[in-house]
């Protein structure tokens, strides 16, 4: 038994690679057995792990992926427990759908990173692109669970249908964040971009950073909202995020919206 | 200086204890004392509860001065009941408060948070945080925030105690007060009497009335010394007791033992300790065994 398991490419990685990273089911599993596990979609083949890295350790649901490319693509993927971190960069569905544990990408991730996530914690520590934690194509809810927070900005679309759970960009997010959100949370210290909220149901975008208010969501009051402490107390503690008092202990003005759904979601606009 | 070679009886109860956090300390601490107002004994409060301790900014959830309080009742079924009364009027109601679960590790919970909700009539709003989730209950102030659900202590223990001999009234007092000193602000105890002390301790039932859960402990009453069986020495005039509620052994053996060493001073003839002959609790804490770490 190994406290980490590190799996390091072995050769350049040029071409797109769909790679299944499961910690939960290394924890029984010896090191060759790991090598030997179906987890490189390539060329529409399956091919082992052991064909592209070099596997370290064994028994253990703490994996350490190094030399990471935005060639790799799906990692973190289904994901239901244990630690995963990568060291690099990575292509799209960076964390989809994961159940459970905590996924930390030291680099940016592309599309679709935390689609249709259902629990645990995705933590970027660069940019995320487009679809950030939003739902699959087609479906009626998107993310139902869990935390993402994203160190980076992220781009257009992000928390589309979110049903539940908490996404935070520490920078800017890009236009129709929170687009037909059914509840849940999106936290934005940066610039939050345009039609943000729009056909939201009874979820809350809380803008620290400025936005753009459709005028579809309508003013309630001027105030200090405790959950929002909570949330960006629990923030700096939790993921160390560079949150200082004064944001914590700010004004917002609370917008309720949007106006052509029931109404009960929110834009909370710091006052500035 | 006497230790009686006697033990403090105590029985298990249920526990939970509330994070109660404000604008300032003074609010924290007005909603504290009305949350823990009239819960001395579960013999007539249904519950027993007082402030833990003060808690600073960097202790509670949302960064605010705070106040911790534990509340303890016989069964699961009565601390959640407890809960929804005191916190609903007594939290709710307090500007600027918000309500925590000061246990949020224990996995047996009591979901008192959700019925309080419902005073927002279909305004309130759900939010997870680390896996908790939380309420927001829109008030005329603006927001109440409190916990869906609080952390349940099932082997939390009521009724440790120990008792003051003295030669005075005075004397009595100035012991109680300084064992009360000492043990106040220690983790997961409290004292649930006025100040921390109580001046009629109870024996179990009554002598002259069917029907009394409890009634004076004649045995102790100095004015009673002829005409009862009096448990008390030559030279002592006053009783007092200390009854302590706790998370867990550990914490009331270590709250008896600080108590019972500043209790000991000038004009305190032996410390006792009450009990029912082991029937009433499975709990004996065995007075000369807690100050064997002194």
């Amino acid at each position: 038994m190994s406290d980490w398991i590190t799996l390091t490419p072995r050769l350049a990685l040029d071409g797109p690679i769909a790679l299944s990273v499961h910690p939960e089911r290394y924890a029984e599993l010896a090191e060759h057995d790991i090598a030997a596990l179906p987890a490189i979609g390539r060329d529409r083949e399956q091919l082992p792990l052991g064909e592209m890295f070099t596997v370290k350790g064994g028994r253990s649901t703490r994996v350490r992926l190094e030399g990471a490319t935005p060639h790799l693509h799906s990692v973190g993927a289904g994901m239901l427990w244990g630690e995963l971190v990568v060291d690099g960069d990575l292509g799209s569905y960076a964390g989809a759908g994961i159940r459970g544990g905590t996924m930390h990408v030291r680099g940016t991730v592309g599309d679709a990173a935390g689609l249709a996530m259902m629990g645990g914690a995705l933590r970027i520590d660069g940019d995320a692109g487009d679809r950030l934690g939003a739902n699959i194509p087609g479906a009626a809810k998107g993310m139902s669970g869990g935390e993402i927070i994203v160190r980076g900005s992220a781009g257009a679309d992000a928390g589309a249908r979110l049903r539940r759970g908490l996404i935070v960009v520490s920078g800017d997010l890009l236009r129709d964040g929170g687009r037909s959100m059914i509840a849940g949370s999106i936290v934005v210290l940066g610039r939050c971009g345009e039609n943000a909220g729009r056909g939201n149901k009874r979820g809350s975008i809380v803008a620290c950073g400025g936005i753009t208010v459709p005028a579809t969501y309508r003013y309630a009051t001027t105030y200090q909202p405790p959950h929002v402490r909570v949330t960006l107390t629990y923030l700096r503690r939790q993921y160390g995020l560079a949150i200082d008092q004064a944001l914590i202990a700010a004004s917002y003005r609370r917008y309720c919206g949007d106006a052509g759904e029931p109404g009960k979601g929110e834009i909370l606009e710091r006052v500035i | 200086m006497l230790i009686e070679d006697t033990f403090a009886e105590a029985f298990g109860m249920r526990a939970a204890r509330l994070v109660i956090t404000a604008k300032n300390e003074k609010w924290a601490r007005e909603a504290a004392l009305k949350l823990t107002g009239f819960a001395t004994s579960v013999i007539a409060c249904k519950c027993e509860a007082a402030i833990e301790r003060e808690l600073t900014p960097a202790d509670t959830p949302d960064g605010r001065p705070g106040v911790s309080v534990l509340l303890f009742t016989m069964d699961s079924d009565g601390l959640g009941k407890r809960l929804i009364e005191r916190i609903g009027q007594t939290v709710l109601t307090c500007p600027t408060t918000a309500c925590f679960d000061g246990l949020p590790d224990l996995p047996d919970r009591v979901q008192s948070g959700r019925p309080i909700r419902t005073f927002g009539d279909k305004f309130q709003i759900s939010k997870m945080l680390g896996g908790r989730r939380y309420w927001r209950v829109p008030v005329m102030e603006g927001e109440f925030l409190l916990a869906e659900s609080f952390g349940m202590q099932r082997k939390a223990i009521a009724g440790g105690n120990f008792l003051i001999l003295a030669d005075t009234a005075d004397a009595a007092l100035e012991a109680a007060e300084a064992a009360v000193e000492a043990i106040k602000g220690m983790e997961g105890v409290i004292l649930p009497f006025p100040g921390g002390i109580v001046r009629s301790g109870s024996k179990v039932g009554a002598r002259g009335y069917k029907g009394m859960i409890a009634s004076t402990n004649d045995a102790y009453c100095p004015t009673l010394r002829p005409l009862t069986t009096s448990a008390l020495p030559d030279g002592v005039n006053s009783v007092l007791e200390i009854v302590l509620d706790g998370l867990d052994v550990a914490g009331i053996t270590r709250a008896m033992r600080a108590g019972i060493d500043a209790a000991c001073r000038p004009g305190v003839r032996q410390i006792s300790a009450g009990n029912y002959g082991g029937k009433l609790g499975p709990y004996l804490f065995h007075l000369r065994q807690v100050m064997e770490g002194a």
